[in-house]
């Protein structure tokens, strides 16, 4: 069920008012119903799938058990091993097994030989890429000790299938999410009307922002080598807004959902365009996913704590490994790469957390030009690095920029329907002035203390999703494939 | 919790009103004429309207439209052919109709401006198939002999689906409730960008759902074999309906687009001296799009290359006038 769906339009209001009124005795029945809801939500696209939820949750939840019980460092090594194979197991067969055979004949064809191993029709299950990092982060917390493993299978089942993040994030930790759902919750007024504005402003990005550049960011990109630079530029502009719309978009209504239950969610998108470096970048963008490879990976891994070599090598692996994570492609490698060749420079010279505070709008106009230019050194930076991830191969992304950049050559783009451009380039300018105006408020984006203004914002928001509504585009989220 | 129903219930009412004004300001919805049928039992829109026509969202396409006596768009008042004058008649569906274009500046008057002493009478009606305009041309015998030569706009594909002419059902959807619909302006602007189609198919949904029917897939054996039948029917039909309204071969021709008809449909036109018009011809080599933006029909540019495309033919059939 997608929360753009008229299914989903449906559904939500009556499992709203089903939770707050009919299960609101006590925790048990609120958390069976939640697990009811998300199962159904979940079903609503395959419920063949359901038994990978089912298994891994209490697969994980057994092993918190085991734990708990477990003083023995070997044993408690075997059974954290346990649940890291069997979860990435069941991640790398359905996401990744046709890739590795398909590289593995491409690397022996490349030497001359061939060999004959055939690919299988893996359907990728919707949410596998999040829900498996969620219950891994349970168990590595329990395992580290930094988590009491929970004793109430229902509650763990409620932390893992809780259905507004099930299928694209944010990816919650246990000692965020488990104790919130442990606990009873209230009806909370004001939670509400935070989670139902924060909901608009999510439709808003992924309707407006991501939806209506959908048609003509796929028309560049399926037809790159027709275009002229400039045309390939305004494709790949495009696609950094689309991305940021449909995924911070889908972020901010699986945010304000969680709300509407009375569970607080993470941020996971801090305005990640207005940052002054790729340190900082990262630091706002997919927090979720990023601060999961920094704790779990990047540390264990020695973070930065080694020598410079082995500083850089664990940059170098975390780059990487978020990229795959993204697919079974060798672009997203590419873009990780990519990334962490950016990001090297400032981690060398000790710059990427130069910028960790608000942007000050009081502060010296020449303090403030030269913000705006980094802003924009990033965003150049990490658009180029769209178009890897955007491309359906490393060599159509290497000719996408040497067009876009070596070979320049300018004209007008004229989308083959007709589409009048200046209306997205109006559209994309206002988003950018009203998130400057916003951006230290990404969880009340309506934060003004006027109650017209507010309600001609929502009105306005609105009015946009419908003036840009499109009805052939395809309105699923990005992030679903991963 | 009373209360924060209250309040979103206020809140979605001032918006839907607000909305409702900001449609009306920007003009962001279509305006439907009337319809009728006459005394001949032509259905036709109720004569002496003028309003805009407006395709896609934020008014990507506006087209004035000017309903004439008659009861068709056009810059002409009256239908009155003579003897000893020129006219040219277009008959066709929504594409001839052109509310996609001002009514100045549709594809008859793009016609009638490039040729001197021509009138070019346009019979344009969305939803007429070829049932419904044999049955105008038959019904108006007297006006169209005294044309001197009719295109009759067909689209194979959905034009040939009836052998015979019955009053259609368009007629019957004109009823209060959807008069009163038609004055929620923002209710039209949803409908006609398509907003409304998920609600408007929920509930078949539903009753598929409750009835336990599902949506079938068929294999492209089966699709191919469909389209066949469907294909073959279209012919019989055509067939028959130019057995029951006949024309005048040499005064009428038939404006198509070759790449929506099958090779035994125009053999057929072929083998039985009907004349045809090919628009696909021009079409294929069209370098900027021939369609509206979330619209099937055609652009300015697309009319402007049917309008070529039928100057073009009556240069080359002028010596038969």
């Amino acid at each position: 069920m997608l929360f753009n769906s008229i299914d989903f339009a449906i559904f939500l209001p009556i499992v709203f008012f089903l939770y707050w009124f009919v299960c609101n005795r006590n925790l048990k029945v609120q958390n069976i119903f939640i697990v009811f809801a998300s199962y159904l939500f979940y079903g609503w696209w395959d419920w063949r799938f359901l038994g990978l939820i089912i298994f891994s949750t209490l697969l994980d939840y057994s092993i918190g058990n085991f734990l708990r019980n477990e003083e023995r460092i070997s044993r408690r090594k075997a059974l954290l091993w346990v649940s890291v194979i069997i979860n990435l197991g069941f991640l790398g067969f359905f996401k990744y097994y046709n890739f590795f055979v398909d590289s593995f004949v491409n690397a022996f064809t490349f030497f001359g030989s061939t060999i004959d191993a055939g690919s299988l029709n893996i359907i990728l299950p919707v949410g596998i890429s999040f829900y498996t990092f969620q219950t891994l982060s349970y168990t590595i917390d329990v395992y580290k000790k930094e988590l009491e493993p929970t004793k109430d299978i229902i509650a763990f089942s409620a932390f893992v299938c809780f259905f507004p993040q099930l299928v694209a994030g944010p990816i919650e930790r246990a000692v965020n999410l488990l104790p919130q759902i442990s606990t009873k919750r209230n009806f909370d007024k004001t939670q509400i009307t935070d989670g139902l504005k924060l909901m608009l402003w999510g439709f808003f990005k992924k309707l407006v922002i991501a939806d209506s550049l959908s048609p003509i960011v796929n028309d560049i990109f399926n037809n790159s080598s027709d275009y002229s630079s400039t045309t390939l530029i305004v494709g790949a502009v495009f696609f950094a807004f689309q991305i940021y719309g449909d995924f911070s978009g889908y972020s901010d209504i699986a945010i304000g959902i969680s709300k509407l239950f009375g569970v607080e969610l993470m941020s996971n998108f801090k305005f990640p365009y207005f940052s002054r470096n790729i340190g900082e970048f990262w630091r706002k963008w997919h927090i979720s996913l990023s601060t999961w490879f920094r704790d779990y990976l990047y540390i264990p891994l020695g973070g930065s704590k080694g020598s410079q070599v082995s500083n850089i090598r664990n940059i170098f692996i975390i780059f990487i490994v978020s990229g795959f994570w993204h697919g079974a492609n060798w672009t997203f490698v590419i873009w990780g790469l990519f990334h962490a060749l950016l990001f090297l420079p400032s981690f060398i010279t000790r710059t990427n957390r130069k910028f960790t505070g608000t942007i000050n709008v009081l502060q010296s106009p020449k303090t403030f030009i030269f913000d705006i230019l980094r802003f924009l050194q990033t965003f150049v930076l990490v658009t180029i690095g769209w178009v890897f991830f955007r491309s359906e191969s490393i060599n159509q992304a290497l000719l996408y920029l040497k067009k876009m950049l070596f070979d320049f050559t300018a004209d007008v783009y004229v989308h083959p329907s007709g589409y009048r451009m200046i209306d997205y380039f109006i559209m994309i300018i206002c988003f950018v002035v009203f998130e400057y105006i916003i951006r230290n408020n990404e969880r009340n984006p309506f934060y003004f203390k006027s109650k017209a203004l507010r309600f001609c914002l929502y009105v306005l928001m609105i009015f946009a999703i419908i003036l840009f509504y499109d009805d052939g585009v395809d309105r699923s989220f990005i992030y679903f494939q991963f | 919790m009373g209360s924060i129903i209250k309040k979103v219930i206020i809140y979605a009412v001032l918006v839907l009103l607000i909305l409702e004004g900001l449609v009306r300001l920007f003009h962001l919805h279509n305006e439907m004429p009337n319809r009728f049928a006459d005394t001949k039992g032509v259905e036709k829109w109720v004569p002496n309207q003028s309003e805009y026509s407006i395709t896609g969202n934020r008014k990507q396409n506006v087209g004035q439209y000017r309903i004439n006596d008659f009861g068709f768009n056009s810059v002409h008042d009256k239908y009155e052919p003579k003897e000893d004058a020129f006219e040219i008649a277009l008959v066709g569906d929504s594409f001839i109709e052109g509310f996609h274009e001002d009514y100045t500046n549709s594809l008859g008057q793009q016609i009638e401006k490039n040729l001197s002493n021509t009138t070019v009478l346009e019979f344009g009606y969305a939803g007429y198939d070829l049932a419904d305009e044999l049955h105008l041309i038959h019904a108006y015998k007297d006006i169209f002999e005294k044309i001197d030569h009719t295109f009759i706009y067909i689209r194979f594909t959905d034009d040939l689906d009836r052998d015979a002419y019955q009053e259609s059902s368009r007629l019957r959807l004109d009823t209060p409730f959807t008069r009163i619909a038609k004055q929620i302006k923002l209710l039209v602007y949803l409908k006609d960008i398509g907003a409304l189609d998920p609600v408007l198919q929920l509930p078949g949904r539903i009753m598929n759902f409750i009835s336990g029917k599902k949506e079938i897939s068929l294999s492209e054996e089966e699709l191919r074999k469909q389209e066949k039948l469907k294909n073959e029917l279209s012919l019989n039909n055509f067939k028959t309906l130019l057995a029951e309204y006949p024309i005048d071969k040499e005064k009428f021709t038939f404006l198509l687009d070759s790449s929506l008809c099958t090779v035994q449909f125009l053999e057929y036109l072929n083998h039985n001296g009907y004349n045809f018009l090919d628009i696909n011809t021009t079409f294929s080599k069209a370098k900027t799009p021939t369609t509206l933006i979330y619209d099937q029909h055609w652009s300015k540019s697309g009319r402007s290359l049917v309008a070529k495309l039928v100057l073009d033919y009556l240069d080359i059939s002028a010596t038969n006038y």
